[in-house]
């Protein structure tokens, strides 16, 4: 049925210093962690792709938690699965509800949080929740014959479409590093599944600080998808300087300025879309509000 | 590539693309029947298989991660008493699956019930003799897990709460079976 279609060679390193040398070797190589993304493209099988695959599951020294009292280290071929267990404990609670909500159990077995950030052209919920909380990601980059790291915060790897800009051909995610410091105040909404409706679907994650009725340390993200990952300082500024309740005439405000920050920097975003958006961030607001009335 | 794994029981020695779904391999190099279709990338959720005893969307699963893994397809997995309880709690609620989601769907609520029932079922033997393993690293689902656990079928051929009591119907059952009896 597949005659001519050629089958991919698989290197399986076991090491960081194993996966150097195969890179190097073969450059063009496809790298594999979960694979769920890749699977579910329609022209993943059959394919005329002729390059090589470089397989990660055997890589141990990515599938590793830890912790101090700073930050939590999760290496990148940790499933969303074994995060969400171990995140009990160790995780900001926002964390654990973004990989409650990424997919069914069934398929978060197979999820891996760096696959999950290294989709090339659409963004989830993993990368709208990590953006707001101010994780880095550590790449390993791989450019004429020689192995560089950095480490770049997870809301800069991506352009204002949310497509992953890292500016090399090749590099390798090998663990997020989240701050232990967050906000008091946490909220995700995700509208629409992200795989299956990515015209309808919105995810906003939002975190503040809020101290004797101020608010402070503000930071959203609003993703579409495969449109726009929106975080906008300027609003961001504008909501920690607030205190606490803020005035639903300043929430109306407020979200008609995202509103329109948003028309003016994403034209695809449709009508539908952009009125989910500016009703979660109002959701929100009233949401803050209240728990303030309530304390 | 060449690939050494059981499906339903059997241990093969599979010839096959190395980048080939797992969906594929058990319809066209197999002859499975229990699944009828590849969905291309819709995430159709009708292609449920049991790999390695967890409940796997066989259409993402490459052939290069099948080395050594044990395969329970809707074909095997049927003729076990893991899947009388499933079958009752369809008579008992009067309401069964189309042919088209039915291999997939069992196969969902069977994960669900290992969750729940914090067993891991084995392929065969008798259900006393199972191993006492925690069947997930989630621990426990609530009905919105649920529902997020049988909304990985898109197939619309029956109700959601239908498909929740179900599942509470099969697990009253399966929990009466643990119980030791004197």
């Amino acid at each position: 049925m597949y005659q001519g279609i050629r089958s991919p060679v698989i290197h399986t390193p076991k090491t960081l210093n194993e996966f150097n040398a195969t890179i190097l070797r073969y450059p063009n190589a496809r790298i594999w962690a979960g694979g769920t993304y890749i699977m579910s493209q329609k022209e993943y099988y059959p394919s005329d792709s002729k390059d090589s695959i470089i397989d990660l599951g055997g890589m141990e020294e990515m599938k590793k938690i830890t912790r101090n009292d700073r930050f939590v280290e999760i290496g990148s071929m940790v499933s969303a699965s074994q995060l969400l267990y171990a995140g009990k404990l160790v995780l900001p609670a926002i964390l654990q509800e973004t990989l409650e909500t990424l997919a069914s159990q069934i398929v978060r077995r197979q999820i891996t949080v760096g696959g999950s950030l290294c989709i090339p052209d659409m963004r989830l919920a993993l990368s709208t929740t990590l953006a707001i909380l101010d994780a880095s990601a550590e790449f390993k980059f791989y450019q004429g014959g020689k192995v560089s790291t950095h480490w770049i915060p997870v809301a800069r790897m991506y352009d204002k479409e949310g497509k992953l800009a890292l500016g090399v051909d090749n590099a390798l995610l090998t663990r997020i590093r989240i701050g232990l410091d967050y906000g008091d105040f946490h909220s995700l909404f995700t509208v629409e599944d992200p795989m299956r409706n990515t015209e309808k679907c919105v995810i906003f994650a939002f975190q503040a600080n809020r101290s004797q009725n101020s608010l402070s340390k503000v930071q959203f993200c609003m993703n579409f998808p495969t449109k726009a990952f929106h975080m906008s300082k300027d609003i961001e500024s504008k909501l920690s300087s607030l205190t606490l309740p803020i005035h639903p005439e300043r929430v109306n405000t407020i979200s008609y300025e995202l509103v329109a920050e948003l028309k003016k920097q994403h034209s695809t975003i449709t009508a539908l879309q952009l009125e989910r958006g500016r009703r979660m961030f109002e959701s929100v607001l009233h949401k803050l509000n209240s728990k303030t009335l309530q304390t | 590539m060449k690939i050494e794994c059981t499906i339903d029981g059997k241990a093969l020695s599979l010839s096959v693309n190395s980048n080939k779904p797992l969906s594929l391999i058990l319809m066209e190099d197999v002859g499975n029947r229990s699944l009828l279709c590849h969905c291309k990338g819709e995430a159709c959720g009708n292609c449920i298989v049991l790999l390695n005893d967890e409940a796997t969307l066989s259409c993402v699963i490459p052939a290069f991660r099948l080395k050594d893994a044990t395969i329970s397809t809707f074909e095997s997995y049927q003729k076990t008493r893991l899947c009388r309880d499933i079958e009752r709690a369809y008579l008992r609620n009067g309401n069964t699956p189309c042919p088209n989601c039915y291999a997939s769907k069992t196969l969902i609520i069977e994960s669900i019930l290992q969750t729940l029932t914090n067993v891991r079922s084995t392929r065969t033997g008798p259900i006393m003799s199972r191993p006492r393993i925690p069947a997930s690293l989630d621990e426990g689902l609530d009905e919105k897990a649920i529902i997020q656990e049988l909304s990985l079928n898109t197939c619309q051929c029956m109700h959601m709460s239908e498909l929740v009591q179900i599942v509470e119907t099969a697990l009253s059952f399966r929990r009466r079976k643990r119980v030791p009896r004197n």
